[in-house]
């Protein structure tokens, strides 16, 4: 399958944990057919990583982690010995607090008071830790009884013995006829001095950081006095996760406010590594005059970053790639200028921010849920999968957009030019807040003939969410507010039957 | 499923009886027509679990859990309640050929198992169902449907209960030329001279009965096979026999005084009362009728049930029905969480009436029947009973007396509903039937087929007795393995 490769791949680049999630698992809100038909079982995944982490001596700085319905201390022992170390368990403590698998849990109307946020069925809630305390005593005590079986003191001499697994001659059915289990029963012949389990931490070389090594004493008279501060910088495509351990400690101290914008003003010049301002709070502006690589802005959650080409570039910058794929992936708050094109799935998840760009890849704004992305340029194949919230503007100045990029199942389109002057002057607002920040010539260009541009906007919006907001403009009109509203408005929704 | 949120809006409501008082004037059912707008409410309260169980039909503890034919039943309480009611329909008789008869009847162990009777009365499963076959017959959708083409092949099925009747519905439906043998003078079995007709009117009985006539089903009636015609000549002329005799052979309480005057078996009480009502009689003048006597039933079931509704209606002078197991608890016990059947304290039809009547339930639990007493004409003139306790001995509970608790009721009729002991031997004598231990008819269920070739047994001939529900499972699936038989292969469910 190839996921030993990649549990390798992972653990070099320093995974803590592997998790081997097989395919029995999973909410029970997805889709029926994924719930059967999508994935592979944990067993061929966990001896396949199991081996190749062996066999790489790799297999003792990682924990190596498996789920997928395991249920008894039978379950655990054999993940144990095909060469897990920690077990994840859902469906049977779910069970045990008095989950009936009604596979509602993403429709707030979960009977036994679960998956709900509905007081009258948090009411009806009959379970309790106990239960989930002593489902996992028995689990316990049958992978104790199954140890002192086969002569195991603990679960570290266990981990990867799949000579102790036995195949059950009882099994013969029709499909079981030439299957040939050794591949996934193998141990590799390794010598003594490959551990086997998990048995060092891994040196993750934060100390080498940019945050640690220049950043976060140069923020700290922002972080301890809230005393505006400017760092300049030059940056290399090693530097990961640029900023972020500044604003863990900009979290720690200031919550989830983070500090007044722009307090925090990090300018690099360079290349910047995966990552950059990933979770990064209020407070904090990136200014990178260059490019960055993937996940730029990732889970971010209230900074702003701006990315722009040097002044003397000489290419044009909504045709060329300034930033890698995943940009902005599952981020709740903040904003963003990027004067260029970025890569694939671009705000996908997101649910907050607010991102101007010229140009992006295919999947893009896939689940999202919020926020909003004004593109300046062409757009991949995909556009909208999933989307169920937030707004997008396309400038389609083709006119290919809809037909040939957008992903149409849960997403309608509008003309800017046909939505109110409110909403055309918010679109105007933000092209001129990304001509201050990044002097972006698409963005000078369509200022300049804003009549004519404005024409070839495309807004486009998930029709369960524009239902929403209007119900919820409806609950605010009758004197409801805040979660009142909200609870309104999801109750006009289902009983419409959506 | 159309409404996530229905069980939160609407409350439980199954379809409204008459007032106790009001119906025991008459003979006709005890429900009062239910709003369609209403049972489209209470379609809305399914929730469309994820892991259903109202369709189940398991055994668990002993007992139905879930619906014994599957009916689909998420499936139409959506459509019901998206007002599409001929989809409705059609999605019930795909698993139910007498919707009217369980929608009326059944005791619904779908509402035991279903998820929403863990936090909150369950959804009303049956009435759903038979609102659904009653707005059916209203619209004039039922209509005959007789079989495209003919196999050629010929079946005779001996009783016409419901296990006989869904047996043959179905072998029709897949082409055979069938003949259903009855000893009553009508068709119906304990659908028609048992349950009375304040659950089931007869007419209801004979509109399907003409309507599998019309589909081409012979039905010969006042033949009792094994005596008017002998049960070989059938395997002669015919190319399959089905056997679906009931389990008519009533419990007896062989104590003193049993031969009395005025002691019956329930069943002679019930199939004469129903037998005059159809021959429009003053059932009251009947030997056996409960008018102005003291009342003693014997046996807390169904059929105790029925001969209490029924005394009261003769009007009776007073009514007592007698339960040797404890009253069960108000909620379930402990030891019997949901989805098993719940076995919880129930008010059925009759007590309710006889309460209304005479101010109490008329159950007294934990009580037996020592001997009947009579006067010199040897008419009956009461039951000595006592109080009893349950007792661990030899590992097993048995009955003991409470000593000093004998007492006599006064009683000029005592009708005797302690169940059945199995089919009677006639057939099986005359055929060499194998038995099992319960005498019933040995056949496994699933495959049906008796120790003789091409015979199949079903209903409570073979399982003993039990269900109207679980009849016409076995004839469904008596069918399939018969046409199985007959074609090599079937498509029959
Ligand atoms: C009083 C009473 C009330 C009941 N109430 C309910 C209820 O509310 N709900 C419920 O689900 N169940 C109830 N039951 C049980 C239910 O009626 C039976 O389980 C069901 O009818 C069995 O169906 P069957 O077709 O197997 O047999 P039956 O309905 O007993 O039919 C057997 C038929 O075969 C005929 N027969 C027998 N021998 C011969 C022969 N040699 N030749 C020709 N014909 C023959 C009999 O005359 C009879 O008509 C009740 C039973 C009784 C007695
Ligand atoms: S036949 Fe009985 S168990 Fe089945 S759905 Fe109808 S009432 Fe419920």
């Amino acid at each position: 399958m190839g996921v030993g490769t990649v549990a390798a791949g992972v653990a070099k680049a320093k995974a803590d944990v592997i998790l081997v999630s097989g395919y029995d698992g999973g909410t029970g809100a997805s889709p029926r057919s994924s719930i059967q038909h999508a994935g592979a079982p944990w067993e061929l995944g966990l001896a396949e990583t199991n081996q190749t982490l062996l066999l790489n001596d790799l297999r003792s700085r990682v924990i190596l982690e498996t789920d997928g319905q395991l249920k008894t201390g039978r379950d655990v022992v054999i993940a144990c010995l095909l060469g897990a170390e920690e077990f994840g368990f859902a469906t049977a403590p779910l069970i045990t607090l008095g989950c009936l698998m009604m596979r509602v849990c993403h429709k707030n109307t979960c009977p036994v008071g679960i998956a709900t946020q509905d007081p009258r069925l948090r009411e009806k809630f009959a379970g309790g830790a106990d239960a989930v305390v002593n489902f996992m005593n028995f689990v316990a005590e049958e992978i104790r009884e199954t140890m002192a079986k086969l002569g195991f003191r603990t679960i570290n001499e266990m981990v990867g013995r799949v000579d102790k697994l036995e195949l059950r001659k009882a099994i013969n059915h029709w499909k079981a006829k030439g299957l040939d289990y050794s591949a996934i029963l193998h141990r590799p012949d390794v010598g003594p001095e490959v551990g086997t389990y998990c048995q060092m931490k891994q040196d993750h070389l934060l100390d080498r950081s940019l945050d640690n090594r220049e950043i976060l004493k140069r923020a700290m008279p922002a972080i301890e006095n809230g005393q505006a501060v400017n760092i300049d910088l030059p940056v290399i495509n090693t530097d990961r996760v640029v900023g972020t351990i500044t604003g863990a400690e900009i979290s720690r101290k200031h919550g989830p406010n983070g500090l007044p914008e722009d307090t925090v003003k990090i300018n690099l010049a360079g290349s910047a590594g995966q990552s950059l301002g990933a979770f990064c709070p209020k407070g904090m502006t990136f200014t990178v005059t260059g490019d960055t690589n993937d996940y730029l802005g990732k889970g971010l959650s209230g900074g702003k970053i701006i990315v722009r080409p040097p002044e003397d570039s000489p290419f044009v910058a909504h045709e060329n790639v300034i930033a890698g794929n995943v940009c902005f992936y599952g981020a709740t708050a903040g904003q963003a200028f990027v004067s260029g094109v970025v890569g694939e799935r671009f705000c996908v998840r997101n649910s907050g921010v607010h991102a101007v760009v010229e140009g992006l890849g295919d999947h893009g704004c896939e689940y999202m849920t919020g926020g909003l992305v004004l593109c300046l340029g062409k757009t991949g194949r995909n556009f909208g999968a999933g989307m169920s919230g937030g707004v997008a503007y396309i400038y389609d100045e083709e006119g290919d957009f809809v037909s040939t990029k957008l992903n149409t199942e849960m997403v309608k389109t509008y003309p800017l030019v046909e939505c109110d002057d409110h909403e055309i002057d918010l679109i105007k607002s933000l092209i001129t807040r990304h001509v201050e920040y990044t002097d972006s010539p698409r963005g000078i260009d369509l200022l300049n003939d804003w009549s004519s541009a404005a024409e070839k906007f495309v807004k486009i919006m998930p029709e369960d969410y524009e239902r929403v907001l209007f119900a919820l403009k409806k609950a605010e009109e009758r004197g409801l507010e805040g979660d009142d509203a909200i609870q309104a408005a999801f109750e006009e929704n289902v009983a419409a039957g959506h | 499923m159309g409404k996530p949120t229905g069980f939160l809006e609407h409350e439980r409501q199954s379809i409204p009886d008459r007032s106790p008082l009001e119906r025991i004037k008459d003979w006709k059912e005890i429900h009062e027509p239910f709003d369609e707008d209403k049972v489209r409410q209470q379609g809305s309260r399914c929730m469309d679990c994820g892991t259903p169980y109202c369709h189940t039909g398991m055994t668990l503890a002993n007992m139905a859990s879930g619906c014994p034919i599957n009916n689909l039943i998420p499936e139409w309480n959506d459509l019901v309640y998206k007002g599409k009611w001929r989809d409705a329909l059609a999605r019930l008789h795909k698993t139910n050929n007498f919707p009217e008869f369980t929608g009326r009847v059944c005791p619904a162990p779908c509402e035991g198992s279903c998820v929403l009777g863990v936090i909150e009365p369950p959804v009303t499963i049956k009435s759903i169902e038979c609102s659904i076959i009653d707005k059916g017959f209203a619209e004039g959708w039922v209509t005959p449907q007789p079989p495209a083409r003919r196999s050629g092949k010929k079946i005779a099925v001996v009783g016409s209960g419901p296990a006989g009747m869904a047996t043959a519905d179905q072998l029709n439906k897949a082409g055979h030329l069938v003949t259903v043998y009855e000893r009553a003078d009508r068709i119906g079995g304990l659908l028609l001279y048992g349950i009375p007709n304040m659950k089931l009117e007869k007419e209801i009985v004979q509109r399907r009965v003409d309507l599998m006539a019309a589909e081409g089903i012979k039905f010969v009636v006042s033949t009792e096979i094994g005596k008017d015609l002998p049960a070989k000549s059938l395997l002669e002329d015919f190319d399959s026999v089905v056997l679906c005799c009931g389990a008519t052979k009533p419990r007896d309480l062989p104590i003193e005084g049993r031969e009395l005057k005025g002691v019956h078996y329930a069943m002679e009480f019930l199939t004469i009362n129903t037998q005059g009502l159809l021959e429009l009689k003053d059932v009251t003048a009947f030997e056996t009728a409960a008018n102005s006597k003291d009342v003693v039933v014997i046996g807390g079931g169904d059929t105790g049930t029925d001969c209490v509704g029924t005394s009261v209606r003769h009007g009776c002078k007073s009514i007592t029905q007698l339960e040797i197991m404890p009253r069960p608890p108000e909620e379930r016990a402990d030891d019997n969480p949901w989805p098993e059947w719940p076995k919880v304290y129930k008010m059925d039809y009759g007590q309710e009436e006889a309460k209304e009547v005479f101010g109490e339930d008329p159950r007294n639990y934990l009580t037996m029947t020592k001997k009947f007493s009579g006067d010199d004409q040897g008419n009956l003139k009461g039951v000595i009973i006592c109080d009893i306790e349950w007792k661990m001995e030899d590992g097993r509970y048995s009955p003991v007396e409470v000593q000093g608790s004998e007492r006599e009721i006064p009683a000029q009729a005592a009708f005797l509903a302690m169940g059945f002991l199995g089919p009677e031997d006639t057939i099986a004598e005359e055929l060499g039937l194998a038995r099992d231990s319960r005498s019933n008819v040995q056949a496994d269920y699933g495959r049906f087929s008796t120790n003789i070739e091409g015979v199949f047994a079903a209903g409570d001939m073979r399982r003993g007795q039990s269900l109207v529900v679980w009849a016409i499972n076995e004839g469904r699936a008596a069918a399939r393995e018969c046409d199985r038989y007959l074609m090599g292969e079937t498509s029959l469910p």
